[in-house]
């Protein structure tokens, strides 16, 4: 019975992703132009000496001397919370970059498709950062694993799945500022005010 | 059914092996240009042995099932190279490579428990293995294939790429064979013609999707030089925008 049961919920998961991937292949016609209205006022701001300091070991370690442990937890909380966040931000630009890259991917000047290309690999990796360590902080903040189990390190999580969140979220930025430098210089302002 | 019909995904694959052979796709996708080569190989050895008046139908039984037995090997082989592709190019993490595995034994547990609940009946041993293990490659590669389609809505990947396309065709197969492998097992065989005629036509489409996505070349993936040598024009204003952002 539990076989069966299994059987069917596969060929389901397997029948949605053929519509899904349908559906891909259809929308890719016609091709939709994205340029830079399409991407700088989607971004969220994050903000990078925020993250660096909620990784940052000393500043835990500080937090953790300073402060009695039901204090201590509670700030660990937000601190999660605040990180969960950013790093919320994070996908939410980086797939706002992904898309403008998919768009950059069809011109015919070798140079664009190449940035483009570069924008994208950063934007997956970032992407994949986040997914992991949402899941890890969801995990946490829902078993109140500070509670149950020993003290959650945020510092761990600088590096999740072989990714540096921080340091690839930095090259996706750099790739961006490629990607965009020919645009007006308060173009490029706002975008750098906004990634 | 028409012996001609039936032919219909050989002449295909034949078309899909001279697609591959332009491309060079042999570098890219080893594996998936072996598997090619084979099923038009294991095509032409059934259709000898049907035509041939000198061998009766045991010998066709034999041969198909052997050939079964390859199709599913290098099935296997195909999903494993086309996962590797994927996450190499994701995260060099250690549990990357544990995920073809347990997707491997999943696969082969629920094969097996599926044939404890509803046993394969045939008059050979070894043809109810190969069919059981044929359930177990179909499981692999709507696992891989879900799997995959998952990860472009949520990591963003650009979908339009061999390895993509790959599972894609062997997703699409797999996931009608299983379906009517299990209404056939299901509600009996009245669906026999069903399931023969459905299994050709989605194994058509998949060798299809297969000739689409191997028809245009694949647009490089990673940076290339010409990035390090910009203009200096280029380079000025890059480093502008550098500059603003820290």
């Amino acid at each position: 019975m539990f076989s069966i049961i299994f059987t069917w919920v596969i060929v389901a998961w397997g029948a949605i992703a053929c519509i899904y991937m349908l559906r891909c292949a259809w929308t890719r016609f016609p091709k939709r132009d994205v340029d830079a209205d399409d991407v700088i006022p989607f971004l969220y701001p994050v903000d990078i000496s925020l993250a660096e300091s909620i990784l940052d070991p000393a500043t835990e370690f500080e937090c953790r001397w300073r402060l009695e442990p039901r204090r201590f937890r509670e700030a660990q909380r937000k601190r999660m919370r605040l990180y969960l966040e950013l790093t919320r931000r994070m996908a939410h630009n980086a797939r706002v970059l992904v898309e403008y890259a998919d768009a950059e991917k069809n011109s015919r000047d070798p140079r664009r498709v190449n940035v483009a290309a570069a924008v994208q690999e950063k934007a997956i990796g970032v992407r994949l950062y986040s997914l992991l360590t949402g899941i890890k902080l969801r995990f946490w903040l829902l078993l109140r694993a500070d509670v149950l189990n020993s003290k959650p390190v945020l510092a761990h999580l600088r590096t999740t799945g072989d990714i540096d969140g921080l340091e690839t979220y930095g090259a996706l930025k750099t790739a961006a500022a490629a990607a965009f430098n020919k645009l007006p210089p308060d173009a490029i302002d706002s975008l750098t005010r906004n990634l | 059914m028409n012996l001609l019909l039936r032919y219909v995904p050989l002449g295909l694959l034949a078309l899909l092996l001279l697609v591959l052979i332009r491309r060079r796709a042999y570098r890219v996708c080893p594996c998936f240009f072996v598997y090619t080569a084979y099923g038009v190989a294991a095509g032409v050895a059934r259709l000898m042995v049907r035509l041939s008046i000198l061998l009766n139908a045991r010998d066709y039984a034999v041969t198909y099932w052997v050939t079964e037995g390859g199709y599913d090997l290098l099935g296997i082989l195909v999903m494993y190279e086309v996962l590797r592709t994927v996450l190499g190019s994701l995260t060099r993490d250690w549990r990357a490579r544990l995920v073809f595995p347990a997707v491997l034994c999943g696969a082969l547990g629920l094969s097996l428990a599926r044939a404890h609940a509803i046993p394969v009946h045939f008059s050979s041993h070894l043809a109810s293995e190969i069919m059981i293990g044929e359930i177990a490659v179909r499981f692999v590669q709507v696992f891989v294939f879900a799997g995959l389609v998952t990860l472009v809505p949520v990591l963003g990947f650009k979908w339009r790429q061999y390895p993509f396309g790959v599972a894609m065709g062997f997703g699409l197969y797999a996931t009608i064979a299983l379906l009517t492998t299990t209404a056939f097992s299901d509600f009996g065989t009245r669906f026999t013609f069903l399931w023969s005629v459905v299994s050709l036509v989605a194994y058509s489409l998949a060798v299809l999707i297969w000739i689409w996505f191997f028809s245009v070349p694949q647009k490089e993936q990673t940076p290339s030089s010409e990035l390090s040598a910009p203009s200096p024009g280029d380079l000025k204003q890059y480093k502008d925008a550098l500059r603003r952002m820290r």
